[in-house]
């Protein structure tokens, strides 16, 4: 059987069913108000739905399975959108812990909200406790790694990795190897472990789906861009209206120039899910198109989240601090940039707190923190912008001008407020 | 760019949870419709809790206008069958909209919207809220008493939030998520009664009946979707039958092989659209049963095999038929010397059956059908996997018939034109020699194809 032509065949049905969703979905957006977009319903995996009822009902009939519990409660999570689910997983491991001493599992489950909850410091001190109860568990490995990797410890963190990989190559794994790969800015090599990743599979679609989202990410840093739509609409495909995929294309559709098409996208994800990172991107995409009212319209729902975070106690997230400096204090920026790497001391914070640092007037402290954040020779387009920005406002021109150029050939144009402004001081 | 592979939501992850009014958190729409079915009216509450987030992304739309929005959101997707027809839900009064404080010195967005149907001694209502799709929310239905019926309900009866004011926190509970309702009624003296045991958290929307129900009130709707869907389906099924594989080669030489009539050609494309149809469904089944342990691609690999190896076999059987015939030939050769020629034309109609008992049997055909069909079309079972996970179970069902009805209808029209071109054959001078060695070669064509397939699959499975 011709696989290309096979290939072909399934694409167009994917295609067709894709028709009829957006059709659907169109049907309902043009007829009523904007808080209604958006295309099918966001469903969580109904194996995982399925798995979570047995679970509960397990669960209420005594049997020990909380820890299977939390885990599938933080699966649905991510496939749902509804932080209620964290809360629960939370509930059920306290009720865990309550009956008796922790077991392998809880902690590490109890490790994987710690890091979903960004406190790697707890997540990593509730992994090493599993690994001390059971040393052969692979489980808390990976888990380790994120925290590790976001507490800015790469040594350990590969050294880790590399001990999983050699115990277990799965999916897990081979995708940390991407990030860890990808933050060398080895992108080939990440694409590499991706595809590993993705062949090795996993029992829950959405999974794969997140994996394919990501390969679409870097291929889109490549330049590849057709190869970056099949990884999207392969999640699509996967996962219907999933989140990180609909972004993805959201991206794609700014880098080919296509800026109504990304405007669309990210307000139909803004509808549906109103996440920081999502009405930024719009807000930017916005600013970009010179809809300055609509983007001060959508952008004023990032301080809004961060009013809430505030009154829940956490005060600390690298997104916000980058809107702060991009279209907020930048002051403000720097406060929750430096809250930002107390908690998680990586290059991700340091980025964030270098772009803060220089869009508050002090760019030679922000090149600092920028040069801190490329150690390890990332070439993530935001990250090289921000160090080129910084660069150039402190006369270090050839500095300045080769992250520039670096950031524009690795995607910058996803982001084309920043890609705009980048050209402006390449020009200048 | 940014990841971190065990935590995807990233600010959702650090959005408060249980400190929230809302269980769902900030930016959670929930909905809860009350419905209560008397003799002559079946009253519905709709009632809207927007959290925070929502309620701040409509912020400047005057009071009037949003209760506006909602009731039209209500008007489009709160849908309402009574013995399998549609009826308008009218509003009853403007209803209202509140904005109770919420955190963060934020506001939420409550709105209560009456509405009723007048009906006639109803039997069987179904109720179905399809309004703010794709927002995470608490969404529930709740079947209350009406006058002069007696009513078992689908969905419960009993409602834990207090109409949307507070919500449950049991951590081994998951957020209601019923979006249909069936309700039977008969006359009696107002009382509802919950069907099962039901809690609001286990009734899923993804029962085959609502996908159907939903496909068949989008098309009663008049949405030439569905139909679009289907002819494209159908054309896809056509035309996918002339991508390589698919044993057109072996369905062709099967007939030339067996001398098949026109009937024979339409009984294989009848056999290859059920074989397909049930092969996709089993395999989607068995797709769903073990997707926790196997990825359905691992499947085809397997799939390919035993079709590769049925083909096979029945190239050999269809081989070790014509050699017997072909003995059987030589002997009658000195007996009707124009046999050769005269069985081409005989076995048309009711006289098939035994005109060539050697070389046709129904057993064969149907053997060449279901492998035909067998041979997996992971188009069609993404078709179905995909609408299994959209919830539109039904759908992909009829999608699938229509492709397999399309695949067939490609088959047996080359399965026809064979048979002709067969019949054309025989009327021609053709040599004896030649006439007799077609059927062979056919075999071994078969044989052929059977050789490929199966030597194509087995790297695929190891």
């Amino acid at each position: 059987m011709g696989t290309r032509r096979l290939f072909a065949v399934v694409l167009a049905f994917a295609c067709a069913l894709a028709v009829f969703a957006v059709t659907r979905g169109d049907e309902r957006a043009a007829a009523g108000p904007p808080s209604s977009a958006g295309g099918a319903e966001l469903r969580p995996d109904a194996s995982t739905d399925a798995q979570v009822r047995r679970l509960q009902a397990e669960v209420r009939q005594g049997a020990p399975r909380e820890a299977e519990l939390a885990a599938a409660y933080l699966q649905e999570a991510r496939e749902s959108g509804d932080p209620g689910f964290y809360a629960r997983a939370d509930g059920v491991l306290r009720r865990a812990l309550a009956r008796g001493p922790a077991n392998p599992a809880e902690l590490t489950e109890a490790a994987a909200l710690a890091a979903g909850r960004h406190d790697f410091r707890e997540a990593e001190r509730l992994a090493r406790r599993a690994r001390a109860l059971a040393p052969d568990a692979l489980e808390p490995l990976p888990i380790l790694v994120d925290a590790l990797v976001e507490l800015g410890r790469y040594g350990e963190a590969e050294r880790t990795l590399q001990r999983l990989v050699d115990l277990k190559p799965s999916l897990a794994a081979y995708a940390r190897v991407s990030y860890v790969r990808e933050l060398h800015g080895d992108l080939r090599g990440a694409i590499g472990a991706l595809n590993l990743a993705i062949s090795a599979g996993g029992p829950v679609r959405e999974n794969v789906a997140y994996l394919q989202s990501l390969l679409g990410g870097l291929e889109l840093g490549r330049g590849r861009l057709g190869a970056a739509r099949r990884a999207f609409d392969a999640a699509l495909v996967a996962v219907p209206d999933y989140a990180p995929a609909v972004a993805g294309r959201a991206r794609l559709a700014a880098r080919t120039g296509d800026l109504r098409g990304a405007i669309k996208r990210w307000r139909r994800l803004v509808a549906r899910l109103p996440l920081p990172e999502y009405a930024i991107a719009l807000g930017e995409a916005e600013l970009a198109a010179g809809r300055v009212s609509a983007a001060r319209r959508d952008l004023a729902l990032v301080p809004v989240q961060e009013r809430l975070l505030a009154e829940a106690g956490v005060n600390a997230d690298v997104e916000l601090a980058v809107y702060e400096a991009d279209h907020g204090d930048p002051r403000r920026g720097v406060a929750l940039a430096r809250a930002a790497w107390a908690q998680a001391p990586g290059v991700r914070s340091a980025d964030a707190l270098g772009w803060a640092l220089t869009r508050a007037g002090r760019p030679r402290a922000g090149l600092e923190w920028a040069r801190r954040a490329l150690r390890l020779g990332s070439v993530d387009p935001l990250f090289r912008y921000h160090a080129g920005v910084a660069a150039v406002a402190v006369a270090r021109r050839a500095e300045g001008e080769r992250n520039l150029r670096v950031a524009l050939s690795h995607g910058l144009d996803a982001l084309p407020l920043h890609a705009n402004h980048a050209r402006k001081e390449l020009a200048r | 760019m940014i990841r971190v592979l065990v935590a995807i939501l990233l600010a959702l992850a650090v959005l408060p949870a249980t400190a929230s009014a809302h269980p769902l958190g900030n930016f959670s729409v929930n909905h809860l419709t009350r419905v209560s079915v008397s003799s002559d009216r079946v009253d519905v509450r709709y009632v809207l809790d927007e959290a925070e987030i929502p309620t701040f992304q409509q912020r400047g739309v005057a009071d009037a206008e949003l209760l506006r929005r909602k009731r039209d959101e209500v008007a489009r997707g709160l849908v309402l069958s009574v013995d399998g027809r549609r009826v308008a839900l009218r509003p009853t009064g403007a209803g209202s909209l509140k904005h109770p404080p919420g955190q963060g010195g934020l506001e939420t967005t409550r709105v209560e919207l009456p509405l009723i149907a007048t009906v006639d001694a109803p039997r069987s209502v179904t109720l179905r809220d399809g309004t703010f799709p794709g927002r995470v929310g608490w969404t529930a239905i709740v079947a209350v008493p009406g006058r002069g019926t007696a009513v078992r309900s689908s969905a419960p009866t009993s409602d834990p939030t207090d109409a949307l004011r507070r919500y449950p926190d049991d951590v081994l509970d998951s957020p209601s998520e019923l979006r249909t309702a069936t309700l039977d009624v008969r006359p009696g003296a107002g009382t509802v009664e919950a069907t099962g045991a039901m809690r609001p958290a286990a009734t899923g929307e993804r029962s085959a009946e609502d996908g159907l129900t939903a496909v068949f009130s989008d098309a009663a709707d008049g949405k030439g979707v569905l139909l679009l869907l289907l002819v494209t389906a159908f054309a896809w099924g056509a035309l996918h039958a002339l991508s390589p594989g698919h044993g057109k080669a072996m369905v062709a030489a099967y007939l030339v092989g067996t001398r098949g009539t026109p009937r024979h050609a339409v009984a294989l494309g009848a056999t290859v659209t059920v074989t397909h149809t049930a092969g996709v469904f089993a395999l989607g089944g068995v797709a769903l049963l073990l997707s926790q342990y196997v990825l359905p691609e691992q499947l085809y690999p397997w799939l390919n095999l035993a079709s590769g190896a049925l083909v096979l076999l029945v190239g050999a059987a269809v081989l070790r038929s014509r050699f017997t015939a072909t003995r059987a030939h030589a002997h009658a050769q000195h007996h009707h010397q124009n046999h050769a020629h005269e069985h081409a034309h005989s076995h048309g109609g009711a006289t098939h059956s035994h005109a060539v008992p050697e070389r046709f049997s129904w057993r064969g055909l149907v053997a060449m059908g279901a492998a035909a069909g067998l041979i997996p079309c992971p188009s069609a079972l993404v078709v179905l996997l995909g609408a299994i996970a959209q919830g539109q179970i039904a759908l992909g069902m009829l999608l699938i018939v229509a492709f397999s009805a399309g695949l067939a209808a490609t088959l047996t029209l080359l399965g026809l034109a064979v048979v002709f071109a067969g019949r054309a054959l025989g009327r021609l001078p053709v040599p004896r020699r030649l006439a007799l060695a077609l059927p062979t070669v056919s075999a071994l064509l078969i044989v052929g194809v059977g050789v490929v397939l199966t030597v194509q699959a087995v790297p695929q499975v190891a």
